[in-house]
């Protein structure tokens, strides 16, 4: 499969990005990109690692004409530690990065662990953590070749008018699928977003939409740049809980991220959240409640579990039944907490 | 003593590995000629579909665009059976899967090709189609191929012994159904060919035609384009490069080979196509799923005493090597233990999806996971110890079998000592504590069909050796390298027979214009075969040199041994050559000749010679110094003579038994498995290090189909064409591999081999199955065992809440794909579907074969 031509821009800083992004992109989101839904080729896409990006290109998935590549700005590349513990991370630093950083290991360890769990070393090595936020929600039915979508016949997400996944409705319920972003829920993240009017902050809870094509909140013209984690976050105890077919390469098929901070025994917060079985990766809502000011047992950590099975909306999106990737939702929540809460 | 060898045995790398290793190496497509175009294939969107009509005229305009071909430009039908010429190079008048291949772009480069291939406008008339084998083979309209009633490939029914006679004297008797999904053989380089014709300088037109190409059978290459192409064979050259795996799934005549031939003959320029990934799952040619009915009876002291056996493979859409896998599948119940009675039901059933085909452990994985695994349950039944109950139905060799195979080499009870012993078996089966678990199983392999697919009494292999005044050795083989050791193989056996270092050995293999005969690296038979021919062409040359040394040195040929690149006599004084020669092992020829002349001036009559000097002795005395030889399986091995015997025999089997221990998380239905033993009887281990790395090889492909690979439908649309959502196994969940080699000798292989690529494959499978069951207590029947599968049985085991493994599932899927879930069968819209098909008619909800 040959790569679609495009001209390709690679700006060396922020603002030169930012001035090309202006120029070249049409109307339309991130998540609705040129070439969705039958509109002719063109646009602007960003590439980073490229790891989501090229093979979907290829596929015909994106034929953008110009594709900006951020690789030259050493501005958004590096983990920044802050004075009172929170963090800054540059949206290009690649996910090895993340994943051996002793900072990061020893204050955020559920992003340690969730970046660890990303596909493949070599992929490991390429992706960036900006490029996992943004990743491209995922379908079977959707991230196949040019011939294989014809065969089939085009769905919401990609030139067509149904949902192979749910053929009622006419919503798209691909499913997001990258590893870090609910670890950077649990952490009360936030991420900045640099547009034609300047830089802007938004907590990452509030940048993806539940939409299987329209995924999240990024519009055409702008760039995630930042990833900031604040200094209360610190600290939590953090396990990231990924089901995968394979030991290595996979997605996932659906996963869970905990975090907890516990002084004398009890949960002073916690977080639960989700990934790989919805549209959107999901904070659970509810087990904040749940586990504050509690001890963990058997009967919280199954209690919590229940709310997070309940929460997860698995469709046939991907590999493993609907079912079975909903109780495994519930089992390793409910894994996740007592380890988290056990010493 | 002396050491019996000096090359074989040893652990020697591949002669082939720099290239492979720095990426010096050149496979089919790093290969480019001058004014080379790209070929693209138009493949149906369709499972079954008449083709009404094709405008290529859109396409032909576009610029860069040199040829466009469609089925009428090459149509007579091929096969790689002689039974089985079912194919076109493109469609003639039907599609009958989706992925089948439509029409084709030569143009100047892949995305020029790519945009004309979508711009060819074909109209289809839409066929009702067939994807389960048990509701195809009730149709009695619009056939696959209209010579095939009910779809029906082939089905045999053989009667061996007296089975109803044994089932009645049994004890007990085991039954249960067994399915094993299709796999595929996922090789790392996908398959490529670059096609170029010379201008026959008289007429102008194309002339004689070069193919380069990732084959594992470039000789059944050759005589298929012939047969397309209309050709005689001496007019085609087919040339192997490297090939980055084959597996089986560059066994045949892959579709792209006939094809870009037949490009570069309308585009009178080189044409080259190399296969996406998807398009190799298209081409496919892997196992089928299996359906095994099986019926175990024994004897309370568990001896076998008659099988009974259904077998329904789910084969695609054309003939392919279908025939032998349903035969394999029968026949290879024999040759593992000794069954007195045996009944075998077979049907290689066409269904509207990619041709299934050879796959490494060819037609007897499925059906040995199923025996293997009853065969665990008939010892639980008994109070049996499930390797006592193996030893108690071991063969005693030699012998023939009920269904005419004849054993000779037998190390089956090594094996399954030394896998016992190493595991710990005795002292830890049992007793692992909770949900971890031992199981233990054998297989056994072919070295080598003694029947070559055309029928006929030639050869199966031949090679040729040229030695010349310098002292190199060349060897002409046709064996293919295809990552398996064939080329080390070769050079081993030819330097092992000549005395001479492996570095004077150079192989040139594989090149139907330059190498002799030989069918190719299929059915585990290049080193039982192609290593006899070298063995046997080998001694012809050492003849010639040993009988122009002889007379140089005064003796009888006879008397003569050649080794450390020395021609020496076996009785002068000492019984090895002079030391520092066999010590050092790298004398070199000048140094070697001075040291004699001063030797012989002191001692007189000389008693040994440098190779190069025996060498350049023969060619003075004898003229050219070449040598030839080939092998064919001898009569006694070729099996009986019923309908179908052909398929089974062998002139030697490999054996092998493993051990798994693995555990399992009730909780989730993961399976880890945390080590395998296997030991494996290869006959000599030529080269140690490469059957290690077969064993292993082996091994781990067997635990792909046992715990992640499967290939997943919709419509006959494949659900994972790739790598990403077909899984093979990673590094990460791979479990230490412990290959333990058991040599048995086999009085005809070469130095005493046999196979050693295939056989551990089948073993590995209901090892794991039958570790399970230790672990956990549930039987699965049903591979492979993902963890959705897995905790469905654990649940139905506790009868705790049922997991519904059908949520998703298209419930007008064939039934077989209802029922046993894993998102086998998704819902969805799909490819169009003719309106009179099963699954698309109102009321119906099911299509499936037993509704």
């Amino acid at each position: 499969m040959s790569l679609p031509e495009f001209k390709l821009l690679r700006p060396s800083s922020i603002e030169q990005a930012s001035e090309l992004l202006a120029r070249y992109s049409s109307e339309g989101t991130f998540a609705f990109p040129p070439g969705a839904r039958g509109s002719p080729p063109g646009g602007i896409r960003i590439i980073a690692g490229g790891t989501d990006l090229i093979p979907s290109m290829r596929q015909k998935l994106f034929e953008p004409q110009y594709v900006l590549d951020l690789r030259r700005i050493d501005e958004l590349k590096g983990i920044n530690p802050q004075p009172d513990n929170g963090v800054i991370i540059g949206a290009l630093t690649t996910l090895t990065m993340i994943e051996h950083s002793s900072f990061l290991k020893g204050h955020y360890q559920v992003l340690s662990e969730a970046a660890a769990a990303v596909a493949s070393p070599v992929i490991r090595n390429m992706g960036t953590i900006g490029g996992n936020i943004c990743l491209d929600t995922r379908c079977l039915w959707y991230n196949q070749s040019l011939t294989w979508r014809k065969a089939c016949g085009f769905c919401i997400k990609k030139e067509g008018d149904l949902c192979h996944v749910a053929p009622g409705g006419t919503k798209c319920w691909a499913a997001f699928s990258a590893d870090t972003p609910p670890a950077l829920l649990c952490l009360n993240a936030e991420i900045e977003i640099v547009g034609p009017k300047g830089a802007r902050r938004i907590p990452l809870r509030d940048f993806y939409t539940g939409l299987g094509d329209a995924y999240c909140k990024l519009e055409a013209n702008e760039i995630l740049t930042r990833i900031l984690i604040p200094s209360a976050s610190a600290g939590y105890r953090g396990i990231y809980r990924k089901l995968r077919i394979r030991g290595s390469i996979d997605y996932p098929l659906a996963a869970v991220a905990v975090a907890l901070k516990r002084a004398n025994g009890q949960i002073m917060a916690g977080q639960v959240a989700l990934t790989a079985v919805h549209s959107a990766p999901l904070l659970v809502k509810g087990a904040a409640q749940m586990l504050q000011g509690q001890q963990v047992d058997q009967a919280l950590a199954e209690a919590v579990a229940d709310l997070a099975a309940k929460t997860a909306k698995p469709l046939t999106t991907s590999a493993l039944t609907p079912e079975y990737r909903r109780e495994m939702i519930r089992v390793f929540t409910r894994r996740a907490l007592i380890e988290a809460a056990s010493n | 003593m002396d050491r019996e060898f000096s090359i074989i045995g040893k652990r020697t790398a591949m002669v082939d590995a720099a290239g492979k290793t720095t990426g010096a190496g050149k496979y089919t497509d790093d290969l480019s000629v001058p004014g080379m175009l790209v070929g693209k294939i138009l493949h149906s969107p369709h499972p079954h579909a008449r083709i009404k009509r094709i405008d290529t005229s859109r396409a032909q305009a576009l610029e860069g665009v040199v040829a466009v071909i469609v089925g009428a430009d090459a149509p007579k039908t091929y096969g790689i059976l002689p039974v089985g010429h079912d194919e076109t190079a493109l469609a003639v008048d039907k599609v009958r899967y989706v992925g089948d291949n439509v029409a084709c772009v030569a143009a100047v480069d892949e995305a020029t090709a790519e945009r004309a291939v979508e711009l060819i406008d074909v109209d289809y008339e839409l066929l009702p189609a067939y994807f389960d084998p048990e509701q195809s083979m009730k149709a009695e309209l619009d056939l696959i191929h209209d010579h095939k009633s009910h779809n029906i490939e082939k089905d045999y029914h053989h009667t061996f012994g007296n089975p109803q006679a044994g089932l009645a004297e049994a004890d007990y008797v085991a039954e249960g159904r067994f399915l094993a999904n299709e796999v595929t053989h996922a090789a790392m380089e996908p398959h490529a060919t670059l096609a170029a014709f010379d201008i026959n300088p008289h007429t102008g037109k194309p002339g004689r035609l070069t193919v380069w190409s990732s084959t594992q059978v470039p000789y059944y290459l050759q005589h298929k384009l012939s047969l397309v192409l209309d050709m005689p064979m001496s007019q085609i050259r087919v040339i192997k490069p490297l090939v980055g795996g084959g597996f089986g799934g560059k066994s045949e005549v892959i579709p792209l080979e006939i094809i870009a031939a037949v490009a570069s003959r309308k585009a009178k320029a080189p044409v080259k196509i190399t296969y996406t990934r998807e398009e190799v799952f298209w081409a496919h040619r892997g196992r089928p799923r299996t359906i095994v009915d099986l019926q175990t009876g024994v004897r309370e002291d568990g001896r076998i005493v008659a099988v009974k056996a259904r077998v329904v493979q789910d084969g695609g859409a054309y003939c392919s090597y279908g025939v032998v896998t349903i035969l394999y599948s029968g026949a290879l119940l024999g040759a593992l233990y000794d069954i007195p009675n045996i009944q075998f039901d077979g049907y290689r059933v066409l269904t509207n999806k990619p041709a299934c085909g050879a796959m490494r452990g060819h037609g007897t994985v499925n059906v040995r996971f199923a025996f293997e695994s009853q065969l665990d349950e008939i010892g639980a039944r008994l109070g049996l110890d499930p390797a006592e109950i193996r030893r108690r139905n071991l063969l005693r060799p030699p012998c023939t079998t009920v269904n005419g195979l004849r054993v000779q080499s037998y190390g089956l009870p090594q094996c399954i000592a030394e896998v016992v012993r190493r595991s710990g078996w005795n002292g830890r089966k049992g007793r692992l504590g909770a949900g971890r678990g031992l199981g233990i199983a054998c297989s056994h392999y072919v070295s080598g069909a003694a029947n070559s697919i055309i029928r006929s009494d030639m050869p199966h292999s031949t090679v040729n050796i040229k030695i010349d005044r310098d002292g190199g050795v060349v060897v002409y083989t046709g064996a293919s390298e295809i990552g398996q050791g064939s080329d080390t193989m070769t050079a081993q056996i030819a330097a092992e027979v000549l005395g001479c270092s492996l570095e004077r050995v150079k192989v040139v293999a594989a090149d139907t214009d330059i190498t002799p005969i030989d069918i190719g690296s299929y059915s585990s038979r290049v080193t039982f075969m192609a290593g006899t021919a070298t063995l046997r062409a080998a001694e012809q040359v050492k003849q010639q040199i040993a009988s122009a040394a002889a007379k140089k040195m005064n003796c009888a040929p006879q008397e003569l041994r050649f080794r450390d690149d020395l021609v020496f006599r076996k009785d002068a004084g000492s019984s090895a050559p002079p030391a520092q020669a066999s010590a050092s092992g790298r004398v070199e020829g000048q140094i070697l000749r001075e040291s004699l002349q001063q030797k012989r001036k002191q001692e007189g009559p000389k008693d040994a010679m440098s190779f190069e000097e025996a060498v350049v002795a023969a060619i003075d005395f004898h003229g050219a110094l070449t040598g030839t030889g080939s092998y064919a399986p001898p009569p006694e091995a070729r099996g009986g003579k019923y309908k179908g015997a052909g398929v089974g025999p062998s002139p030697a089997y490999s054996y092998s038994a493993q051990v798994a221990e693995v555990s399992v998380d009730e909780d989730t239905g993961e399976v880890t498995v945390h080590k395998i033993w296997a030991s494996h009887d290869c006959g000599r281990a030529l080269n140690p290090v490469a059957v290690e790395g077969q064993i292993v090889g082996s091994v781990w492909m067997g635990l792909g189909q046992a715990l992640e690979e499967e290939m997943v439908w919709k419509d006959g649309l494949l659900m994972n064409p790739g790598l990403l959502e077909y899984r093979s196994p990673s590094s990460a969940e791979s479990p230490e591999i412990e290959a333990i080699i058991v040599e048995s000798i086999d009085p005809e292989g070469p130095f005493g081999a046999k196979e050693c690529s295939e056989g551990s494959l089948a073993a590995t499978i209901p090892a794991i199955a039958n570790a399970i069951y230790d672990a956990v207590g549930i039987r699965l029947r049903e591979s492979p065992f993902t963890p959705d599968r897995v905790l469905a049985a654990l649940r139905a085991h506790k009868k705790a809440k049922k997991l519904n493994l059908t949520e998703g599932v298209d419930p007008t899927a064939p039934t077989r794909f209802r029922e046993h879930g894993g998102s086998l069968w998704f819902m969805g819209k799909g490819p169009e579907r003719h309106r009179s098909d099963p699954a698309r008619q109102p009321g119906r909800r099911g299509a499936g074969g037993d509704d």
